[in-house]
């Protein structure tokens, strides 16, 4: 129940920058994932709404208070640690009462709470085993449950289910969003796996060495990434480029990509926005999913290296210079070797700047 | 993997011999505990390992009773130089554990730098021998010679620069999110350290504890220097008992032996579960 406002915020350890000034706002009620791979400053920007580190420089607002000097025992968040943080020497029990204790809450409303808690996250049962002997499952439901029993207004995670195994993953997703549900905090949460971010978050805030890539829903990081880190780390496999070079057809501006060919001609939106950016070297993606396997000659032509068979899709790797990978149906009629023809959906088809990996966007 | 005969025969060849190196002293030590004079002065073949005629004159010998057959004067009795060994080694351990501790956790969380935990250390690498004789000249100006006290203290500073690495050592391998998930919760440093930290690093605490007991309670050389009559502790006691009759009075240093083994003995097994836990520290699920 309160925005957070990101201002200008750095954070330098010594000479190393973690984050390069960042601007975000996290709205009331919202679920952000701050997501990218491990060293892109997302962690250390959760450290500092949470308090544990102070800003080299910037602001943080909650609510448009300055937070700079606030202590993180009075900031009310919520925080669970990747590796649950557990106290060990207490019981469940005495875990999930600690918050309400230290904020000095009456014993029959600690008891009132515990009970809510653990109903809801299936812990009644281990209430008064000693935490040292759970599994790291239960460690983890534990962790979320301590922190979400004194009701915080914002609930930060940093990466709480990198440790816990794929099965019980699934499960988490879905509860963390039935919490959200239920208190309406603002959450932010810290992780490098994409399919958690997609599952869970109303916006993603995609970061990649301490710099903000893009911030949007995640429909729209997937189909309009910003860059071309954005384009390459969310999906999986990620989206397909192939560097080129625009030129004009009788059919309409396309792009020649050397030895796969001459693309089909681009939509009007995109050729309109590729000659006003007026950079002729560019980057042609498209997303794997995005594209038909033909044998005729009129796509892009390539061989194909490798069959990869996922279970419900199969991955159809070809090259040509460079490698794309292209998901298709299971009863895909193409082995090692054969000469392909893909074909990429025209309006799913993407292009950025080679110079600056910026998108060219139309509309 | 299965391993020849020949190499189990020659690895269990191996314990055996450790242990006997190891495990025989002791046990002959034990013997001599409980042997009357003319057993333990015996040599050569009169020698046996199980005593023929056991009996616990040795004992109380060292506490002042008279004995049928050993007529020596003591100076004292061993009531003394127990008490002044438990005293000075209890409380040095308090000493060196309350001070290596905090400072310890103070280097470990806020300090920078690498230069004064290795100051501490270095500590240890001065032969006692060079140090002693000018300590010895400060206690006699603060008149903590001869004191238990004055022991304790020295004992305290000899073993903090141990205490405080063993424990710095586990206090950088503890998982910090636990104390930050303390103070997330709005608890007090100083309330975290008492609550959280110390609780959660008791196995550590107690098996340091330990290392720095059996430390201050082995010492020879410092009790010697510095103390003189009232409170020599049990080795220097030890030492003194000889007579110019017999010569060594080996059946009595055996039973007072005997004796000064229990107290680290028993505190091993009293915190033998936290003894395996704190020195694989290290090692648990983070």
């Amino acid at each position: 129940m309160t925005t957070i406002r990101l201002e200008n915020l750095v954070k330098r350890f010594g000479d190393f920058t973690a984050l390069k000034t960042m601007d975000l706002e996290i709205r009331d009620g919202e679920f952000m994932a701050l997501l990218g791979p491990s060293g892109c400053g997302k962690s250390t920007t959760m450290n500092m709404i949470a308090g544990m580190e102070d800003p080299s420089g910037g602001r943080i607002l909650f609510d448009g208070r300055d937070m700079n000097g606030v202590p993180m025992g009075k900031r009310g968040v919520g925080f669970v640690f990747q590796n649950y943080a557990i106290f060990t020497h207490m019981t469940v029990r005495q875990n999930l009462a600690y918050g309400p204790k230290m904020r000095g809450m009456s014993r029959s409303e600690i008891d009132r709470r515990v009970k809510n808690i653990a109903d809801f996250l299936q812990l009644t049962p281990l209430l008064d085993q000693k935490s040292a002997k759970l599994s790291v499952n239960i460690l983890q439901r534990l962790a979320i449950g301590r922190s979400a029993i004194v009701e915080p207004a914002i609930f930060l995670l940093d990466e709480p289910l990198s440790n816990v195994d794929a099965a019980f993953r699934a499960v988490m997703r879905t509860e963390l969003k039935h919490l959200q549900k239920q208190f309406k905090q603002t959450m932010v949460y810290v992780t490098h796996d994409q399919l958690e971010a997609m599952t869970m978050a109303d916006r993603i805030a995609v970061m990649d060495h301490g710099v903000l890539q893009q911030v949007g829903t995640p429909l729209e990081v997937y189909n309009n990434p910003a860059n071309i880190f954005v384009a390459k780390f969310i999906g999986a496999p990620g989206m397909n480029l192939i560097a080129g070079e625009l030129a004009e057809t009788d059919r309409g501006l396309a792009v020649d990509l050397g030895s796969w060919g001459v693309s089909p001609p681009l939509s009007d939106d995109l050729a309109a926005a590729a000659r006003a950016a007026g950079s002729r070297a560019v980057q042609y993606g498209f997303r794997p999913e995005e594209a038909t396997l033909g044998s005729e000659r009129k796509g892009l032509r390539a061989r194909v290296t490798f069959v990869e068979r996922i279970g419900a899709r199969t991955i159809v790797h070809a090259e040509s210079g460079q490698a794309v990978k292209v998901v298709t149906e299971n009863d895909v009629g193409f082995s090692i070797g054969d000469v392909v023809s893909i074909v990429p959906t025209p309006a799913a088809v993407r292009l950025f700047d080679a110079a600056s990996t910026a998108a060219i966007r139309g509309g | 993997m299965r391993r020849s005969p020949a190499f189990e025969i020659f690895r269990y060849a191996a314990i055996a011999l450790a242990l006997a190196l190891t495990l025989l002293p002791i046990l002959w030590m034990v013997s001599m505990a409980f042997k009357p004079i003319p057993e333990w002065s015996a040599t050569g073949a009169d020698l046996t390992w199980i005593p023929r005629a056991p009996t616990l004159d040795n004992f109380r010998f060292v506490f002042g009773e008279s004995t049928s057959d050993l007529i020596v004067a003591l100076e004292r009795t061993a009531w003394r130089p127990i008490l002044a060994s438990l005293l000075s080694a209890v409380f040095g351990t308090i000493i060196a554990m309350v001070c290596g501790t905090a400072a310890a956790y103070g280097l470990s969380r806020f300090g920078s730098g690498k230069n004064l935990p290795l100051a501490l250390i270095q500590l240890r690498l001065f032969p006692p021998m060079a140090v002693m004789i000018p300590v010895m000249i400060m206690w006699a100006f603060l008149g903590l010679i001869d004191t238990w006290w004055g022991l304790a203290l020295i004992y305290g500073i000899v073993t903090l620069p141990f205490a405080f690495w063993l424990m710095k050592t586990f206090f950088d391998e503890m998982p910090r999110e636990i104390e930050e998930a303390a103070l997330v919760e709005g608890c007090s440093r100083f309330r975290v350290f008492m609550k959280i930290t110390l609780p959660v690093m008791r196995a550590p605490l107690a098996s340091s504890a330990l290392l720095v007991f059996i430390l201050n309670w082995s010492d020879y050389l410092i009790a010697l220097l510095l103390t003189t009559k009232n409170w020599v502790t049990i080795p220097v006691y030890m030492a003194s008992l000889s007579s110019s009759m017999t010569g060594q009075l080996y059946g009595a240093k055996a039973a007072l032996g005997l004796l000064a083994a229990i107290p680290p003995v028993i505190l091993g097994i009293a915190i033998q579960k936290h003894l395996v836990r704190g020195l694989t520290f290290g090692a648990l699920k983070q």
